[in-house]
């Protein structure tokens, strides 16, 4: 625009110069993605390094930028898509793909995955809450605040209590659990539309209601192994996740994020308050109930791997405005890049802190204890320093 | 109380002097949207008789109405209603002649754009992110800004007179401030007709006047029409070209400010004692005391 290379700089608009990726020339959220990118790799290092096979940090990296895994299209392609598919692929015929060294083969084939889904559960859960906390528009809010924990949490304990034979499809069931557990809220809180308050109100219900029933099942559960994988379940855990939980969650992260970026300016209208977004000519309850639903899709993603963690989707949106800012374009970008960082170094944490009270590296706490532990604080210290919580 | 005698002199002679340097920041392609509410009857679930019974409203294009009437009197509720905010039980909304239930969302916004009272924002959004948003029903799902957008918004920040707050963020402006920025965000919006919802209330009298300012602008430099409910009569007064007066959801009055704003009407509307004097320019009303008594 001509008059704002005329204007004095204080009048002229930033956004003129800008473009759809003007995001990337924020400098505090390019900070913040650097700073979370460092702490993902030194985290996910010392993962890796850790087990029975052990390693430093420096062998730990020579395993992982092993080029004979790393340049090896047949590899990544049975990493990420399964044997059959990259058998179909690349039409190899052979027995076995050809020998890793022992400490490569480790750390891609058993450790890795785990630092993977720990980032991909991350991203889940930081974008699954920013979305909640938008459709709320209150930024105590949670990817579980509609309910969809608690309705995983109950169909898990009943397969693993009284009907044992779905067990196998435990994270299938769980995230069936909690999407039902959404409609259920949903149906609760319609009357002629729904409102941000209905609608918290009924996930409330809906959990207090589920969540009794979830600890009911504990009762009937004669097995202390059953019950110490209800509790894994329940927690969130990373325990024994591998290429399978890789590949399961994949796809459903990678549509989430995608539909969440491109719902960006939704949200940000949503923000203005419910009048303001109709006036613009926003669908109200179709957005909101289509942008639930892309939450409720990456939070189920994350349970079915890793279980209910809690807090992650509840803290890094929280982190992340406090940086960038409310604008939900930048907002999502950094949660994909914080998520991550809290949940791979929390999951370091569980296991450090279990080598550190019991000396082996083969115990293991659920992740979602140390994020529980993280969690609390946090907010302690934020009550501590700001006046006003609540509304974002 | 018809409106047959509209005073095109003396609204032309109050603008005329500031007319000319500044008619380019108004959309040349803006016409006098037509918004007329038939036979409305508006309640709110779990209230037992309506908000407004039976009443219809046609608003002459181009031209500026103000909705005036006591707390409760249906004003604001009225508003909503034409912007469908609100369901009407019965009776219908007309944009442009058509039912505003057969419009879609994005285009009535392309038309109609509204000023609620709500009003609430996050704290660091800034000025210019706030008046894009005015914005979004020009735009596509996938669009980028285009020149017209930042036209627009730079346009209405002008008029607005918030050009110097663009960078600013929201949680670091005063009250009245703040009100302009939302402003500026509905005239980006560009559409022929404007609803503002006491867009005066709460703002000290500096920017009150900044305010009227503007409607005085779109009134006399545009053939945007214009609907807002003023708790202040004196402002209704000066700057309405019709006034419709509301008491307990029925219009007691409606036409041009020297017609409706009598002595009388204002003891029956709004029970206070006060005193007009009719004359050049707009008819100067002097509140002098509430009145007492049962209400008729």
């Amino acid at each position: 625009m001509s008059e704002n290379t005329q204007a004095p700089p204080e009048y002229r608009s930033r956004r003129a110069e800008k473009g759809r990726l003007a995001w990337a020339r924020d400098r505090s959220l390019i900070t913040l993605c650097l700073t979370s990118t460092g702490i993902v790799v030194l985290a996910g290092l010392v993962q890796v390094s850790l087990g029975a096979y052990s390693m430093s940090i420096g062998q730990a990296w020579q395993a992982v930028v092993d080029t004979d895994v790393l340049f090896d299209a047949r590899w990544m392609l049975q990493f990420f898509l399964g044997e059959n598919l990259m058998r179909t692929i690349t039409g190899f015929e052979g027995e076995t793909l050809p020998e890793l060294a022992t400490g490569t083969l480790v750390v891609w084939n058993i450790r890795l995955p785990r630092v993977l889904v720990a980032t991909f559960v991350g991203m889940n859960l930081a974008v699954s809450g920013a979305i909640f906390q938008a459709v709320t528009r209150n930024e105590l809010a949670s990817p579980y605040i509609l309910g969809v924990s608690s309705g995983a949490g109950l169909t898990i304990l009943l397969s693993l209590v009284v009907f044992s034979g779905l067990a196998a499809l435990l994270p299938l069931v769980a995230s069936l659990g909690g999407a039902a557990a959404f409609l259920i809220v949903y149906a609760i809180a319609w009357k002629n539309g729904t409102s941000p308050v209905r609608l918290v109100l009924a996930g409330v219900i809906v959990s207090t209601v589920f969540g009794s029933l979830q600890t009911a099942m504990f009762f009937f559960a004669d097995d202390i192994a059953v019950v110490q994988t209800a509790i894994a379940w329940t927690t969130g855990s990373l325990t024994g996740v591998g290429w399978e939980e890789v590949r399961m969650v994949l796809p459903w992260t990678v549509a989430s994020v995608l539909l969440a970026i491109l719902s960006s300016r939704q949200m940000n209208v949503l923000l203005l308050g419910e009048q303001t977004a109709k006036s613009l000519g926003v669908s109200v309850e179709k957005v909101r109930f289509s942008l639930s639903g892309i939450a409720v899709l990456a939070a189920a993603a994350s349970i079915a791997v890793a279980g209910i963690v809690s807090f992650v989707g509840l803290i890094v949106p929280h982190v992340v405005r406090n940086v960038v800012g409310s604008n939900y374009k930048k907002l999502i970008i950094g949660c994909l890049f914080v998520g991550p960082a809290l949940m791979v170094s929390a999951d370091v944490g569980a296991r450090l802190g279990m080598i550190a009270v019991t000396g082996s590296s083969s115990d293991q706490i659920p992740v979602g204890i140390v994020t529980g532990l993280i969690g609390g604080p946090y907010f302690l210290y934020l009550m501590q320093k700001k006046q006003e919580l609540g509304e974002i | 109380m018809s409106n047959e005698t509209t005073p095109m002199a003396t609204k032309e002679e109050r603008s005329v002097a500031e007319t000319d340097e500044r008619t380019d920041l108004l959309s040349a392609n803006s016409s006098g949207g037509e918004i007329a509410g038939k036979r409305l009857v508006v309640g709110y679930p779990g209230a037992e008789a309506p908000v407004i019974e039976d009443e219809t409203i046609e608003v002459e294009p181009g031209t500026v109405t103000v909705l005036i009437g006591p707390n409760g009197s249906g004003k604001s509720t009225l508003l909503k209603t034409l912007a469908r905010q609100l369901e009407p039980e019965s009776g219908s909304v007309l944009l442009d002649g058509s039912d505003i239930h057969s419009i879609d969302a994005k285009e009535m916004a392309k038309k109609l754009g509204l000023l609620s009272q709500e009003s609430t924002s996050p704290s660091s959004l800034t000025v210019e992110d706030l008046v894009y948003h005015g914005r979004y029903p020009h735009r596509g799902f996938f669009d980028r800004v285009t020149e017209d957008d930042q036209a627009a918004v730079n346009r209405a920040m002008e008029l607005a007179g918030v050009s110097h707050l663009r960078t600013r963020e929201l949680g670091s402006l005063s009250g009245g401030q703040r009100q302009l920025a939302w402003i500026a965000m509905v005239l980006a919006q560009e559409t022929d007709i404007l609803l503002l919802d006491e867009p005066t209330t709460f703002l000290d009298p500096h920017h009150q006047l900044e305010v009227m300012e503007i409607v005085e602008r779109l009134r006399d430099e545009s053939d945007i029409t214009v609907v807002l409910v003023l708790h202040d009569i004196e402002q209704a007064a000066r700057y309405a070209d019709h006034v419709v007066a509301l008491r307990d959801g029925t219009i007691q009055a409606r036409g041009p400010p020297e017609d409706v704003l009598t002595e009388e009407l204002l003891a029956d509307v709004f029970r206070i004692e006060a005193t007009v004097e009719q004359g050049a320019g707009w008819p100067k009303v002097t509140m002098q005391s509430p009145l007492h008594g049962e209400q008729q």
